[in-house]
């Protein structure tokens, strides 16, 4: 077996040189289904992966700190101990979770072992599974991008409302109170809700919501629909009531409008990694003012309310 | 958690064992940390795993048995005061708004200090070309700029460090 994960590590680190190109992606997949044991060591590989995308940003700089800080007095402890610290594997944390998540007003994407794409918007978490028949991608609140890799195994996304596979694609999805909304920006996917024999087929440029039982009519896509992902919102003639709604999302506490103003439209783009921006244009062009009571609490009202 | 059942005679060695060595052992903890909270909270551990080892009633040398669990504890308490330290003070960087809860703190701090026993090991070339690579995400040519080594060293310690990590999965 340990050649095998040797064979297996050197896969891995060609598979991730800057300009890998398609041939040595064929001969890796060949590789891989050729033998049983040659899938179970890549899997291992993935989940190895899969645990260290848990580590925070900047992890690589915490432990390389920590580790010094010990250095500097390991001497000490050495000699206390009678023991040289390296090297102590006496037990173990728990075993690795494999989970992805954000924080509010926070975006991350991740590169899964087998080269997919994944995004996570603002508060979302998912977990990932790939074993040797599929890749499944559990998606349990808040909202994800796809982008797939070239793989034999299927993968799909599933959510309390049932399962979405991919069919070579980019697409997101959204985990909405009682729904879930998909929207394909390239290739299809096939919906499957959870308690119902339909399966709906979604093409590139639609969106549509399904819950357990049923699915909805497909729609039309915005242009813009997928902006979240290089940190905008883009609103065409949309209710300011809905803007709001959205950029809700990316602020922790409260944001919200009166219902005096909740009507107006308007068109913009807005930069999610500043919402206090955001609401200072939206208070220029609409003749409107915020409300602020903390940083958390903060509502959008008609010019000369409360002034 | 899990329940452990002990059966009677299990159970008296652990009093026993308990009774017999627990002041020398606080005793043993508190000459090697600085607080005496941490040599309690370290003795009470240390008689936990020894409890989760069901094996109070078969020790030839206790003492020595119960040195080397809390050698090991010591080291533990060690590893995560520095990773907890090195973690705030990356943390103080960031806007407050970003400061995760508690709970969420202490589940970053298991990932890392489980990342982190996972290099033990590794030489210190090894494991930058590792961090740089893995958790960076740095490319195979960024990475040997950074770290002022050739392409292929990248590569060869990459290959190297994957390997260890699955190695001690098995362990």
């Amino acid at each position: 077996m340990k050649a095998i994960l040797a064979d297996a590590v050197d896969w891995y680190v060609r598979l991730h040189e800057s300009n890998v190109d398609d041939s040595t992606r064929s001969a890796w997949q060949a590789w891989v289904a050729a033998d049983r044991r040659h899938a179970e060591a890549w899997a291992r590989l993935e989940q190895l992966q899969c645990h260290l995308d848990n580590a925070p940003s900047g992890a690589a700089q915490t432990l390389a700190i920590a580790r010094r800080d010990r250095r500097n007095a390991v001497k000490a402890l050495t000699m206390l101990l009678g023991v040289g610290v390296v090297g102590w594997q006496g037990y173990r944390v728990s075993p690795w979770r494999c989970d992805y998540s954000t924080r509010i007003g926070e975006r991350q994407q991740f590169s899964l072992a087998d080269g997919t794409r994944l995004d996570l918007n603002t508060d979302s978490r998912a977990d990932v599974t790939f074993d040797a028949g599929q890749r499944l991608i559990h998606l349990h609140q808040g909202e994800i991008l796809v982008e797939t890799a070239k793989d034999p195994r299927p993968l799909s996304v599933r959510t309390v409302s049932g399962d979405i596979l991919a069919l070579g694609t980019r697409f997101s999805v959204r985990q909405h109170a009682a729904s879930t909304r998909v929207a394909v920006a390239a290739h299809a996917v096939e919906v499957r809700p959870r308690r119902s024999s339909e399966v709906v087929r979604i093409d590139s440029g639609y969106s549509m919501s399904f819950n357990a039982d049923s699915v909805e009519p497909l729609r039309a896509l915005p242009p813009d629909a997928l902006a979240w992902v290089q940190g905008m919102l883009v609103s065409v003639d949309w209710r300011l009531g809905d803007v709001i709604h959205e950029l809700a999302r990316y602020r922790p506490g409260y944001l919200g409008c009166s219902p005096q103003v909740a009507e107006l439209r308007l068109s913009g783009a807005f930069n999610l990694d500043d919402t206090d921006v955001a609401l200072l244009s939206l208070e220029d062009a609409l003749l409107i003012r915020a409300r602020r009571m903390t940083r958390y609490w903060v509502r959008l009202e008609p010019l000369g309310l409360h002034s | 958690m899990s329940t452990v059942v002990f059966d009677g005679a299990a159970h008296r060695g652990l009093e026993t064992l308990y009774r017999e060595h627990n002041g020398w052992l606080y005793g043993w903890l508190r000459q090697r940390l600085s607080n005496s909270a941490d040599a309690a909270d370290l003795a009470q551990d240390t008689f936990i795993r020894v409890m989760l080892a069901r094996s109070a009633s078969t020790l030839k040398e206790p003492r020595h048995y119960l040195a080397t669990i809390a050698r090991g504890l010591v080291i533990d308490l060690y590893r995560r005061r520095s990773l907890e330290n090195a973690y705030l003070e990356a943390l103080a960087l960031q806007p407050e708004y970003h400061a995760p809860s508690a709970e969420v703190r202490a589940a970053i701090i298991d990932t890392l200090m489980a990342i982190d026993r996972m290099l033990d090991g590794l030489g210190p070339r090894t494991r930058a070309i590792f961090l740089a690579v893995q958790l960076d995400g740095l490319s195979y040519e960024k990475a040997a700029e950074r770290l002022a080594v050739s392409v292929s060293t990248v590569r060869k310690h990459l290959a190297r460090a994957l390997m260890h990590c699955l190695l001690i999965e098995d362990a």
